[in-house]
Formats: structure tokens, sequence, C-alpha cells
């Protein structure tokens, strides 16, 4: 069997040929790695397979795909305790599962963590079962307080750091939504 | 086997481990036993997590051993969470998951599948190399050593009897049992955890 390298390879090649920008998800990573992230637990989503698969083939990242979105916070709120900067990466509605477990969780004992998903539910998402999850996106997150930023250009990527840093500083979760055009190479 | 009696004993052979406890018995019972307020962290809202959460913490201190206790609820809600085990392969991470069928925390709620799950087995499927199955005190006492102390990433099933227990919770809020085993890694590891250092002089 082919190894998770190779079949990360094999993924980013399909991601270009559907338009995702190779060079985007290398910046969101490299934007990772200065602010201090070293470990990135994810779950797929289609706009994302490049930055996960980039992730992945980095060296100086310790990326763990994880069998569902909760896992990805227990593993980064851990993270968080031996002082591994950290980051969940995950679809919109992996975000939408995720509000037991980060109030019972994050909220209980307050420990930050940095989230990043995909701005699903926007006019330019195709896909009907994503566009009606995501009319509810910001005001599920917002119902819980937390605080977001929305990615909108190439010249809003060092936001990544920010909204990270910004989970230390509260001791809470933050999240980075990452629209398509952005993660297309198009803003 | 007796719940108490096989975290009692776990307990007994403890030295410098972090250990991660989970919802209700097993918070309870290990602050019961131990007293312990540092080395601990009493995940008591584990939300089925309690082991990627310890994975999260044993990455960053490969030099300690971590010890995490689970239940079968947990289990059962997640048992994925033994895919990321696998997947990070740690090898100071020692899961002992304490199966009784049923929902402990909550009146002893019988689990789905409670007759016919075979943990070991689940875990075996998964790829995990280190499995232990310990349906007596006796079998626990004998192979103890070889399962938790030598080094390997390995998961622990302990088959006990549902117990009716209602302690107390350790007496610590949230943030306070982070703070105290946070700043007890940043001592013993040297690692940064907060943003803003303890002087430890």
């Amino acid at each position: 069997m082919e190894s998770n390298i190779e079949a990360s390879v094999r993924s980013a090649a399909r991601s270009v040929e559907t338009g995702y920008s190779a060079d985007v998800a290398q910046e969101i990573v490299d934007t990772c790695v200065d602010a201090g992230i070293s470990l990135v637990a994810s779950l797929p989503d289609d706009w994302i397979a490049h930055t996960i698969a980039s992730f992945e083939q980095d060296e100086r990242v310790n990326h763990v795909p994880v069998n569902r979105e909760e896992s990805a916070l227990g593993l980064c709120s851990g993270a968080f305790l031996a002082g591994t900067g950290s980051a969940a990466l995950m679809g919109a509605s992996g975000l939408m599962t995720l509000v037991y477990a980060i109030t019972k969780i994050n909220y209980t004992y307050e420990i930050p963590i940095f989230i990043m998903i995909t701005h699903r539910g926007t006019f330019d998402d195709g896909a009907k079962f994503h566009v009606s999850n995501g009319l509810y996106l910001e005001d599920v997150i917002k119902s819980i307080s937390m605080p977001y930023t929305i990615i909108n250009s190439r010249d809003e990527l060092p936001m990544i750091g920010e909204a990270y840093h910004h989970s230390r500083k509260i001791s809470r979760p933050t999240v980075a939504v990452l629209p398509k055009k952005l993660l297309q190479g198009k803003v | 086997m007796k719940y108490a009696e096989a975290v009692a004993y776990i307990a007994s052979r403890w030295t410098d481990e972090l250990v991660v406890t989970s919802a209700g018995t097993t918070s309870e019972l290990w602050h019961a036993e131990t007293g312990e307020t540092e080395k601990v962290f009493y995940l008591e809202a584990s939300m089925s997590l309690s082991s990627v959460f310890a994975c999260g913490i044993a990455q960053g201190v490969a030099e300690k051993p971590v010890w995490v206790f689970s239940g079968d609820g947990a289990f059962c809600m997640n048992p994925g969470m033994l895919q990321v085990e696998r997947q990070m392969n740690l090898p100071n991470l020692k899961h002992f998951m304490l199966s009784n069928r049923v929902y402990g925390s909550t009146s002893n709620v019988p689990l789905p599948g409670r007759v016919d799950n075979d943990y070991p087995a689940i875990a075996r499927g998964f790829g995990i190399e280190r499995v232990y199955s310990f349906g007596s005190m006796n079998e626990l006492q004998a192979t103890f050593d070889e399962a938790v102390l030598e080094p390997g990433h390995t998961f622990i099933h302990l088959e006990v009897e549902p117990m009716d227990y209602r302690g107390a919770s350790p007496p610590m809020d949230g943030p306070e049992v982070k703070f105290r085993f946070g700043r007890y890694v940043e001592r013993v590891t040297g690692n940064q955890v907060f943003s803003a250092p303890l002087d430890h002089g």
C-alpha cells in the first residue's frame, strides 16, 4: 500500500486539477509554522484537500489525520497542555458537530484551540448539502461566542497567525474561515 | 474483577507518570485513591476524548509516560479513538479501558452491544500491536509490569463489574485542573505551556 506521503501527493494533484491552488495551500502551512504551530489534526473537505496534503508533506509539521472532528479537538486540547502549538483543520460541517465538545472541554477547562474551517454556504458553493449547512454556520459560531475571522484574500493570510495567538490570549477556541476563492488562489 | 480494586491496584503501582482520567468513576476513584492534584488531568468532561487528549499530551512529552483511562461507554461513542492512537503510535502512551458493559456514570444504563463487544479484538483490528486483556486481579497483577512498564503504545482492557458508586468529583474547577497540570508539565519537562512562565526558583 502506498505511504501517507504518496497518497497525499496523489490527493494534491487531484486538488490542483479541480481548481485549488498549491501556492495558497503552502502559504497557509508557512503561516501556521511561523505562528508556532507544529501539530495539525485534520478532517477532509474537498476545498482543503491540498492544504491537508501540504501539511502532510511538510517536515516541520506533525500532521495527524483523525477519525472525526471531535478527535481533532481532543488532540489539540491535549497538545496545548504539552506546550505544543496546534491547529484543527476541517470543513465547515465539521465545526457544526463540535459545539458540545467545545463547550464541555474547552470552555470548562479554558483550554485554547485554534480551528481552521472552510467557508461553506457561500454563493460560490456548488454543493446543496453544504449550502444548507452553511446557512447556519456563522450563527452557530456566534451562538457560543467564538471569535472568528474570515480570510478574504491572500493578503489577509497573516490573520491566521493572529487568530491562533488570540486563542492563547483568551484561553478559548478561535476560528479562521477559509473561503473557496481564497483556496483557489482567485483573491 | 472489582472496578475499585482494579483502579486501586493501578494507583498503587503509579510513580511519576502523567495521568488523564475520564468522566465519572475513574476521576472520582483516582482522586479518592491518590489525592493528587498536579500530575493528573481529571478530564471529567471527557466526551469520549480522553485517549486522544492524552495523545496530544504524550506527543509533546516523549520522555514522560502517560497513562490514560477510559470506559467502554466512551469507547462505544468513539471507537475510532484507537485509529488515532494507532496512527500516532506513541511509545509512552498506555490506555486503560475499563469495561463494565454499562454507562456507569449515568446509573449503569446498559451499553449497545454489551454482550458481544470484543474490545481487544477491535483494538487488534485497528492494528494495535500491544493489546492486553485482564478479567481478574490475579491476571492484572501478574502481567502488569509487562503490559504497563515496558515501552510501546499499549491498550489494556480491564473487564470489571458494574458498581454502584457515586463519589465526589475532584475538588477543583476546570481552570485549576488546567493550571495545576500545565504548571507541573512545565516544571518537569521544561516545555512552556502558558504564555506567562512561573518563577520556579
